[in-house]
């Protein structure tokens, strides 16, 4: 390489960045524009990460991944509702468990995890939503699919986590609005006190709009 | 994912399990089936547990009061002409069940392949009914007693009953699937996952299938009885 040729080759070189600059942005500023239903769509399938067996032979949270299972995104949604919610709570709770079920799982299938090297969306225990294979059921197969064109999120369309927990029986749980999570008691408190699926979503979760899905 | 399917020795407890309540208030009591006279079954049974069963719905006709009359749904007259009682056969044993009843129906899956396996022949344990599957896996819609686990106070009552099945199909390891979560007046799907018998297979045994209790209830369960002075994971909380 010559001396002369070297400064020549410096500013081809930073003009060739500028350029990319110009049309590619860097990939950090890229991974910070917000996963929004606008520019993704609903996931098709989820990976979701088995879990060993504790010796009562339900999935163990801190069992060894046996293998990842890819499942179509409907099904995963239809296979956990019915093993966190009760299938014969209320039709409106079952709603909102549906909502809650599905934007958590879109959620995550935005931001996979990679434990013990395996690349995952979810696993099937309490560390993510119970899922059991064909566990579906009428009551709540139906709620997944009243949901269905919606999505739950920030006005701007941003997608984000809805978490969710027990909560207590007959019982509002303002404790678990202030957490900004749905109690799933709490659901059935409200949906046998008449107020709608996406009255009991805006209880629990501030500053979110339903949106319907493109 | 459904939990891989294990033979396992805890067969003979979990039906011990899952009968206690069956065993020790409801089993059918066969020596009624030959005195004509007796009082009927189904009338024994649901005036000792409060509980009415209409017989062509299935559901709660009417439940009685503490003194023992009849809130709603009251014979016309007690002089009207009473059918002759007739003894409840094995078919429709639900009809006369002291438990309120769902309807539930079975799909019975090969679980190798996943696919559907027809003309396998499922018996509902707590009623012995005998179905079989169609080309597509399921047994047609048939209703099922709701039972509760007695052993448990009302305070924590379980959120679902529960109830047990056997798929028999020839070529196959025979599939015991306890714990089917069910719950009054809601329809109830299962799948059994059969395993095929190959020629490896030396100690042939039932495989056992649990459904795990669902974990709302355990949540409530294990904070009912939380003492302050050790309490362990502490309550619930966001």
């Amino acid at each position: 390489m010559t001396s002369r040729s070297r400064p020549a080759r410096v500013a081809l070189g930073t003009l060739a960045a500028a350029a990319c600059v110009a049309v590619w942005p860097p990939a950090g500023v890229q991974a910070a524009r917000p996963a929004t239903i606008y520019n993704t769509s609903p996931p098709s399938v989820i990976r979701v990460a088995i879990r060993g067996l504790n010796p009562d032979g339900e999935s163990d949270p801190r069992g060894r991944i046996l293998w990842v299972q890819t499942v179509p995104y409907d099904e995963y949604c239809e296979d956990v509702l019915p093993n966190e919610w009760m299938p014969s709570w209320h039709p409106e709770a079952l709603k909102a468990g549906a909502m809650a079920v599905k934007m958590f799982a879109w959620f995550h299938h935005l931001h996979p995890v990679t434990i013990d090297g395996f690349t995952f969306d979810v696993d099937n225990t309490v560390n993510f939503q119970s899922f059991r294979y064909y566990s579906r059921q009428p009551e709540t197969t139906r709620a997944v699919q009243a949901v269905r064109p919606y999505a739950y999120v920030r006005p701007n369309g941003e997608i984000v986590e809805l978490n969710y927990r027990a909560g207590y029986r007959n019982s509002p749980n303002w404790q678990y609005r202030n957490a900004q999570k749905m109690a799933q008691w709490g659901s059935q408190y409200w949906a046998e006190r008449g107020r709608n699926y996406v009255q009991i979503l805006q209880f629990y979760y501030m500053d979110r709009a339903l949106r319907p899905i493109r | 994912m459904s939990a891989p399917k294990t033979a396992v020795m805890r067969i003979a407890c979990g039906l011990a399990a899952c009968g206690l309540g069956w065993a020790a208030c409801a089993l059918p009591d066969s020596s009624n089936f030959n005195r004509p006279h007796a009082k009927p079954y189904s009338q024994d049974r649901a005036h000792h547990h409060g509980i009415l069963v209409d017989d062509r719905t299935g559901r709660l006709a009417a439940r009685l009061s503490g003194t023992g009359t009849v809130a709603q749904a009251a014979p016309a007259s007690p002089n009207a002409a009473q059918p002759a009682p007739q003894p409840p056969t094995a078919g429709d044993r639900t009809r006369v069940l002291p438990y309120p009843t769902a309807r539930v129906r079975v799909r019975v899956i090969d679980g190798r392949t996943m696919q559907p396996l027809s003309g396998a022949e499922v018996v509902l344990i707590e009623t012995e009914e005998r179905h079989t599957t169609g080309a597509d896996g399921w047994t047609t819609w048939f209703r099922a007693p709701v039972i509760r686990n007695p052993r448990y106070r009302p305070m924590v009552a379980e959120l679902h009953g529960q109830l047990g099945v056997i798929a028999y199909k020839n070529g196959y390891r025979d599939s015991i699937h306890l714990g089917i979560r069910m719950h009054e007046g809601y329809d109830t799907e299962t799948t059994v996952w059969m395993y095929k018998l190959g020629p490896g297979d030396t100690r042939i045994e039932p495989v056992l299938y649990q459904v795990p209790y669902h974990h709302i209830w355990l949540v409530e369960l294990a904070d009912k009885f939380r003492s302050k002075t050790q309490p362990g994971e502490g309550p619930e909380r966001p």
